[in-house]
């Protein structure tokens, strides 16, 4: 069985999650031809067959003009009859002719291969490129991650309206996500396969004395500084927390474009040597973090699932979560973590202040029960069974 | 006297043209200097010696006066032109950089007053350069939060602080935080900004018959202006059952963040979001409305606060920046602290719960603070008194 992923990008060295996925399905006995949109070629290192999308010239009109025509006329004469069905659908969609070939200009990559299941990495990847698995005459199935179904549609409303009718097969990394996109209009009755994320349980082995709480109290949230992490919210926890008397030092993990914004925020709130922004950090170094970690936080308004609360589990590490709807998935409250309400700065250090008078054993089963959940539940070996099901069914 | 007033656009700001202007009036002679950004009309005293932007007449530009300043003072020249040189890495940079310092050292003024103080951090050889006294204003973001993760700008700020002749700072909080970097305390006056005197003479123009309690913003998108915590306020007000509607009239695109919350919220009905508009008919807007916030979370002191005090319109403010210099809680506004929207929900319903009286009183204080401590007469002529102080040192 042939399987075509749509890719924003070939997978680059620090991206295990699509490299690992694409292993195991070319162990599995898959053909896997990677189509990205970026140019590069790193087949050799990836192990597939990688087809790059032709540029769109944006910044040379002339180029825009001189090539286009010449790809076009290219495609149709190699791939006349795949090219004219997606042409045919896009008009059939109501596309006007030059729309109709633009759509045949940007999926002329995929339409020379032979695919039986076109899966789509990101639910973003299918704009514009509705039509093609049809065309080629294969299946289509999508991902449905946090940003794409969360945020990309309030900025473009409608922008799914084309796609949803389409799509053969959903993976989705949460109920709720799966359950937002009916909502927004994806047919009931398509098959969906809810596989989460999942975690290399030899890498995020058990902390030494989990439950422990040291006495300077130390937080740790890993993430990239992105408004929708609500970063803000856990510096105000802080600020709380020394109000009702208790020393810490919250550790955060992760770049991006909000740390002047987050910087001035722990500065106004008098926390400057209380917060610290350790930037990005690598795999081992977040593992060393954890370890010395007690607590997890994560305030987030929203989640997809939320891969570093896994990891946090796994380690053994105390979490206290927001109630984004991912979150809710990912950690069982009082079982396995905290949940605590968004945007709610008091809620959260009320419920560490509690997690800390509480007895320690308690604290440990606590631990001990999200170590024991994440080994059932969340561990590679399970993960890549589901996959090779999702695409062998 | 003459006074170099540089903000690097002409025309530049509203409040900086304000200032120009109020100068002018008072017998003072102005010249500009700065890159031309579109057409002005000041009086015979304001010289304006702009600097082109387009190509080729720059290139002419800056070989007239290059030849100008030869004449006039050639180690001037060679040391200004081996400084832009050793700056700026690209040869654009370079030309535009050269063509903004020419004008500046070849026209004589008595006091050249930077604008804004990163120009300290960019253009560092005026210092060496310029014989006349140098005078910064401090407003907002370049020193409330900018210095925090620009080390470079922080050390520009450290190092060339102590060489400043004179400092007007927007408002006491400023001061403050400007003593930080060096600046010495008796050198810095507060001067506060003014307001138009024809919005004195305006009032609620809110139709009776809406029952709706308009509430209202103005502002641009940005981080520091709060919008976030804004809908935080607007979600509780709306979980009391409160009948309001929130109308945030901004520039720019609106954020992923303030679409995600109006969602999540489910403020659509509520909340009603209007591009930049033009000054007086944001003032029409804003006298149709019970209630002016500002949910920011830094400010100089922000003028939208005070043309609504003086416009009749009450006002909600966080307490950042001055803020507290200008808004007395209950007396002619309300002031909460920063990042607390439960708080600013609570001020928002004792406003409405207040009788017409003792409303009515609140909006009588508003127009006497502005009319008593940000007057134009005032503001000019503490300026004038600034530069005379200045100058006889």
């Amino acid at each position: 069985m042939k399987i075509g992923l749509v890719l924003p990008e070939a997978p680059q060295y620090s991206e295990t999650f699509f490299k690992y996925k694409i292993r195991n399905l070319i162990e599995a006995g898959f053909e896997v031809t990677v189509f990205s949109n970026k140019p590069g070629d790193n087949s050799d290192e990836i192990k597939c067959k990688i087809k790059n999308a032709y540029p769109v010239y944006e910044e040379s009109k002339f180029k825009q003009l001189f090539f286009v025509p010449v790809i076009l006329f290219r495609t149709f004469l190699l791939n006349y009859k795949k090219s004219k069905i997606l042409y045919e659908l896009e008009r059939s969609d109501g596309n006007s002719f030059s729309e109709s070939m633009k759509s045949v200009y940007i999926n002329s990559h995929i339409l020379s291969e032979k695919i039986d299941r076109l899966h789509f990495g990101f639910m973003t990847m299918t704009l514009k490129r509705e039509n093609v698995a049809k065309a080629i005459d294969a299946e289509m199935s999508v991902s449905f991650r946090g940003y794409d179904i969360n945020v990309y549609p309030l900025k473009n409303p409608g922008c799914y309206d084309k796609a949803w009718k389409k799509i053969d097969k959903v993976h989705t990394i949460s109920d709720y996500l799966r359950d937002k996109a009916v909502k927004s209009g994806l047919p009931e009755n398509v098959p969906f396969e809810k596989i989460t994320p999942a975690i290399d349980l030899r890498q995020f082995s058990l902390k030494s004395e989990p439950g422990k709480i040291n006495k300077k109290l130390n937080l740790l949230t890993v993430g990239r500084l992105n408004w929708i992490k609500d970063y803000e919210t856990a510096i105000s926890v802080v600020g709380k927390l020394k109000n009702k008397g208790i020393e810490v030092t919250y550790n955060i993990a992760g770049s991006g474009s909000e740390l002047e914004r987050l910087t001035f925020c722990a500065y106004q709130l008098g926390l400057e040597k209380d917060v610290i922004f350790h930037g990005k950090k690598s795999h081992s170094e977040i593992n060393v973090m954890m370890e010395n970690a007690d607590i997890y936080l994560q305030t987030s308004m929203q989640e997809g699932f939320c891969g570093s609360v896994l990891e946090a589990q796994a380690k053994g590490l105390l979490c206290v979560v927001s109630d984004a709807d991912g979150l809710k998935e990912n950690v069982i409250d009082e079982k396995t973590g905290w949940i605590s309400e968004r945007r709610n700065p008091s809620a959260f250090a009320d419920k560490i202040e509690m997690i800390i008078n509480m007895p320690e054993e308690k604290r440990k089963e606590i631990a001990l029960n999200a170590r024991k959940r994440i080994e059932a539940d969340f561990n590679l070996e399970d993960q890549r069974d589901r996959f090779i099901k999702f695409f062998k069914s | 006297m003459k006074v170099a007033v540089y903000s690097g656009n002409i025309p530049s700001t509203t409040f900086i043209e304000n200032l120009i202007k109020g100068l002018e009036n008072n017998g003072i002679d102005i010249l500009l200097f700065g890159k031309s950004k579109g057409n002005v009309n000041y009086g015979k005293n304001v010289k304006v010696y702009a600097t082109p932007v387009s190509q080729l007449p720059l290139v002419l530009f800056i070989i007239r006066n290059s030849l100008i300043l030869l004449m006039k003072d050639a180690g001037k020249f060679f040391k200004a032109y081996m400084s832009v040189r050793k700056k700026n890495k690209s040869t654009g940079a370079f030309v535009k950089n050269l063509g903004m310092i020419l004008p500046i050292l070849i026209h004589k003024h008595d006091i050249f007053h930077i604008q804004w103080a990163k120009t300290v951090s960019q253009n560092p050889e005026l210092f060496e350069l310029l014989d006349s006294k140098i005078i910064l204003s401090l407003r907002g973001a370049h020193i409330n939060y900018s210095p925090l993760t620009d080390k470079k700008l922080s050390d520009a700020y450290r190092k060339y602080f102590p060489e400043i002749d004179g400092y007007h700072a927007v408002s006491e909080a400023i001061k403050k935080e400007t003593v930080k970097y060096g600046a010495s305390e008796d050198k810095i006056k507060v001067i506060y900004s003014s307001v138009n005197k024809d919005l004195l003479k305006l009032n609620s123009e809110k139709d009776p018959r809406v029952k709706t309690f308009e509430i209202i913003s103005i502002g641009r998108f940005h981080w520091k202006k709060g919008y976030h915590y804004a809908l935080d306020t607007m979600k509780i007000l709306k979980d009391k059952k409160v009948d309001f509607r929130y109308t945030i009239i901004a520039q720019g695109k609106v954020p992923e963040e303030i679409l995600f919350l109006i969602n999540e919220y489910d403020l659509h009905d509520e909340v009603n979001i209007i591009p930049g508009m033009k000054f007086d008919d944001l003032i029409k807007r804003l006298i149709r409305s019970d209630m002016l916030i500002l949910p920011s979370v830094e400010e100089g002191i922000a003028n939208v606060v005070l043309e609504s005090m003086a416009a009749g319109v009450p006002v909600v403010t966080t307490d950042c920046g001055g803020m507290n210099e200008a808004v007395e809680d209950k007396v002619n506004g309300y002031i909460v602290r920063i990042r607390e929207p439960e708080l600013m929900a609570d001020k928002i319903l004792d406003y409405i719960s207040r009788d017409d009286e003792s409303g009515y009183k609140i909006v009588k204080n508003a127009k006497a603070t502005i009319e008593n401590k940000f007057s134009p007469e005032r503001q000019i002529k503490e300026f004038a008194d600034l530069y005379n102080t200045i100058l006889s040192k």
